[in-house]
């Protein structure tokens, strides 16, 4: 027998071993062995998505983007790929989320808030969404909220508004009664003015929100349209939409009394300024609320929002 | 401008110079290449001497290899993940290790580990086989040199390092999760996760070709190195000294070029 | 001289010119003919090689190096290696140069009559040396 020959024999035998040990390994590491689970999600913006980009669940690579293309309506289609070990974390009610850090690559998020849920079926459909809305969904839930409670607060009952009111009708009364001093109080044609622009500007928001409203409308009822909970967050805004318009409306009214009746008083009174002043802001951040809506939210452009 | 026309000339002549070195070797390879697709190449003898070549170049050095392979890979990991935690990198430092060790400074130790102790001696063997006329007689023999002697040395080197550098790799994964998971399966899901997101085919391809690269330069250019020594002993240090330089700048551009491949 | 280095093609020089791999054994330094230029597999070789040195009478020395041997036993090898190459002239170049210690003339005919070959054996030596040859 000869050693040398034995030797080298067993150091080949082992590297050969361990080398196709190794490529079994990594083989198996990469997936070979298992089905490749395959996702699209319909997008309306492919910036900063390129073949490569990583699908991430918690914080742990589980897929990557494979090829980017158009559907016959020009919506962005995104092909994802999977291993089969990872698509047990996509669930029907699964929402992925375009994260694009300032520092760092783009990734796709992936959140499953029920793992109960069904799982999601090879080939499926799913909606992007761009990070910075689904951040700002509830960021907007509460700016709708606070200039709901400052319509509200305006428009309680022992509220500014009706203290206005109220004051604006002893005025009158006392305007009109023995003291006359009618011509003294005059405030300026302005002023009153002012008060009407205001009053305009409600009204055109709230056209604006009920086109927006519609809008949303058309989200929730597409079938198929939104993942659930980015519906829910939709229904949520829808609600408080609604809300912010009857109480808009409310405040129309009242405010076309009060300017009637400080029409008829030609007053000029700190309250009334003041009341003006505060309808101003609700109306201002109302507007920039919707602009901000109708900006941001993917959906809001119409032709993009088809589903393939 | 006598001076001027001097230091042109001596620029010529190291540029020919440094031709006439790449085309003998080219010219070599291309000889040892076709002998290669030769299946008379391919009897028994040959194995033998191939068989030979990777006992001296491999086996007979492995544990002393793979220790110091253990220990640089022990203390490079050590220093990159307390720098990492340092820093909260922790996150990256398994796939940083990896990059680091498995793919750029292993490969790198390997090919410089086998220059130094096959390289050199198959040098000073060519160059003292020209310089004693051993080849002469091999001529008048008609026993092909390259068949016999040359082309095993080749195929050894590669082969060597090719096993060598990937041995040590293995070990500085197993070092790497030992590290930083320790003895347990914890580890064991994210480690096989970054090591399946960096060795893709690409990588594991060009981690290849860059070793069998690596052992090609470590062998083919001491033996060019040795042919081209005059045939006067004294000048054999010499030419294993010329040999050496070529390899050490050989192993060099092979990195920068792989580094500047994968990452430019 | 000029005469010697300028041999042709069909002859097995023997010169002090033409070394052993110093490398190898006096028995692979000879097997390596038939394995490389008749395509012997290595036993096949190793044995035609080995009846050869019997043949000579030196079959102790196939494990040996070049550097291990002595200058006759050097000299048994690359004669044993110019008769396995089958040539039809055998040239021995300046063979006081090789064989120094030894009465040359007397050595070479004695290997002379063991060998068993075909062709012609031709001894080129300094005219001075003439004499040796005739006793």
């Amino acid at each position: 027998m000869n050693k040398l020959h034995f030797k080298v024999g067993l150091f080949a035998a082992a590297s050969l071993l361990l080398a196709g040990m190794f490529v079994v390994y990594l083989l198996h590491a990469r997936g070979f062995f298992e089905k490749t689970f395959h996702l699209q999600l319909a997008a309306a913006s492919a910036d900063g998505v390129a073949p490569g980009v990583p699908v991430v669940f918690s914080g742990i690579e589980i897929g990557r983007v494979t090829t980017l293309g158009l559907n016959e309506n020009g919506g962005i289609i995104i092909h994802a790929e999977f291993l089969g070990r990872n698509a047990k974390w996509l669930k029907e009610n699964s929402t992925f989320t375009l994260d694009k850090p300032i520092v760092g690559g783009a990734k796709i998020r992936v959140d499953s808030p029920d793992l109960k849920a069904p799982a999601l079926p090879d080939n499926a459909t799913m909606l992007l969404l761009t990070s910075d809305i689904s951040k700002e969904i509830p960021a907007l839930v509460d700016r709708v909220k606070a200039i709901l409670d400052n319509v509200e607060h305006l428009t309680r009952k022992d509220g500014e508004l009706n203290a206005t009111l109220a004051n604006a009708k002893t005025v009158t009364g006392r305007m009109t009664g023995e003291y006359g001093m009618l011509e003294g109080l005059l405030g300026s044609p302005e002023k009153a003015r002012a008060l009407t622009d205001s009053l305009d500007k409600t009204r055109a928001l709230i056209t604006k929100l009920d086109g927006l409203a519609a809008k949303a409308d058309q989200w929730l009822f597409a079938e198929k349209g939104v993942a659930a909970q980015t519906r829910e967050s939709l229904a949520q805004i829808r609600l408080l939409l609604n809300d912010a318009q009857s109480s808009l409306k409310k405040a129309d009214v009242m405010m076309t009394n009060a300017v009637e009746i400080s029409a008829n008083v030609k007053d000029g009174t700190q309250d009334l300024a003041q009341l003006r002043a505060e309808i101003d802001d609700a109306v201002r951040k109302a507007s920039d609320l919707v602009n901000q809506i109708n900006r941001k939210w993917p959906f809001a452009r119409e032709p993009e929002v088809k589903l393939p | 401008m006598n001076f001027l026309a001097a230091s042109i000339e001596s620029l010529g002549a190291k540029v020919v110079g440094w031709f006439t070195v790449g085309y003998a070797m080219a010219a070599f390879l291309a000889r040892a290449g076709l002998l290669l697709l030769e299946p008379a190449t391919w009897n028994r003898a040959t194995f033998d001497v191939v068989v030979k070549q990777v006992y001296f170049t491999a086996v007979q050095i492995l544990h002393v290899f793979l220790g110091y392979a253990l220990v640089i890979s022990w203390l490079i990991i050590t220093i990159i993940l307390s720098t990492a935690r340092d820093f909260g990198l922790t996150e990256f430092a398994s796939e940083m290790t990896i990059r680091v060790l498995v793919l750029e400074l292993l490969p790198f130790l390997t090919a410089l580990f086998v220059a130094l102790r096959s390289g050199s001696a198959i040098n000073t063997e060519v160059a003292l086989m020209q310089v004693n006329s051993e080849l002469d007689a091999l001529a008048h023999c008609k026993v092909p040199p390259m068949q016999f002697e040359f082309l095993p040395r080749l195929v050894g080197g590669v082969v060597s390092v090719v096993t060598l550098a990937g041995l040590a790799g293995l070990l500085a994964l197993l070092m790497g999760y030992l590290a930083i998971y320790g003895v347990n399966t914890a580890g064991f899901e994210p480690y096989t996760r970054t090591i399946a997101k960096i060795f893709d085919f690409k990588i594991m391809a060009g981690l290849l070709v860059k070793c069998a690269l690596f052992g090609l330069a470590v062998t083919l250019i001491p033996v060019t190195a040795g042919l081209e020594t005059p045939k006067k002993l004294f000048m054999v240090p010499v030419s294993v000294l010329r040999g050496m330089m070529r390899v050490f700048f050989a192993i060099v551009a092979i990195e920068v070029v792989s580094l500047a491949l994968k990452y430019i | 001289m000029a005469a010697v280095v300028a041999l042709p093609d069909d002859v097995a020089r023997v010169s002090h010119e033409l070394p052993l791999r110093a490398n190898l054994s006096a028995l692979d330094n000879i097997a390596l003919i038939p394995i490389y230029q008749r395509h012997f597999s290595v036993g096949e070789s190793n044995q035609q090689a080995l009846q050869l040195l019997d043949q000579l009478g030196h079959a102790d020395i196939a494990s040996l190096r070049d550097p291990d041997m002595t200058p006759a036993q050097r000299f048994v090898t690359k004669l044993a290696r110019a008769l396995i190459l089958k040539r039809p002239r055998l040239v021995i170049d300046r063979p006081g140069a090789m064989l120094y210690d030894v009465s040359y003339p007397a050595f070479i005919r004695q290997l002379a009559m063991q060998a068993t070959m075909a062709g012609t054996w031709e001894i080129f030596d300094f005219s001075w040396n003439r004499v040796l040859y005739n006793e």
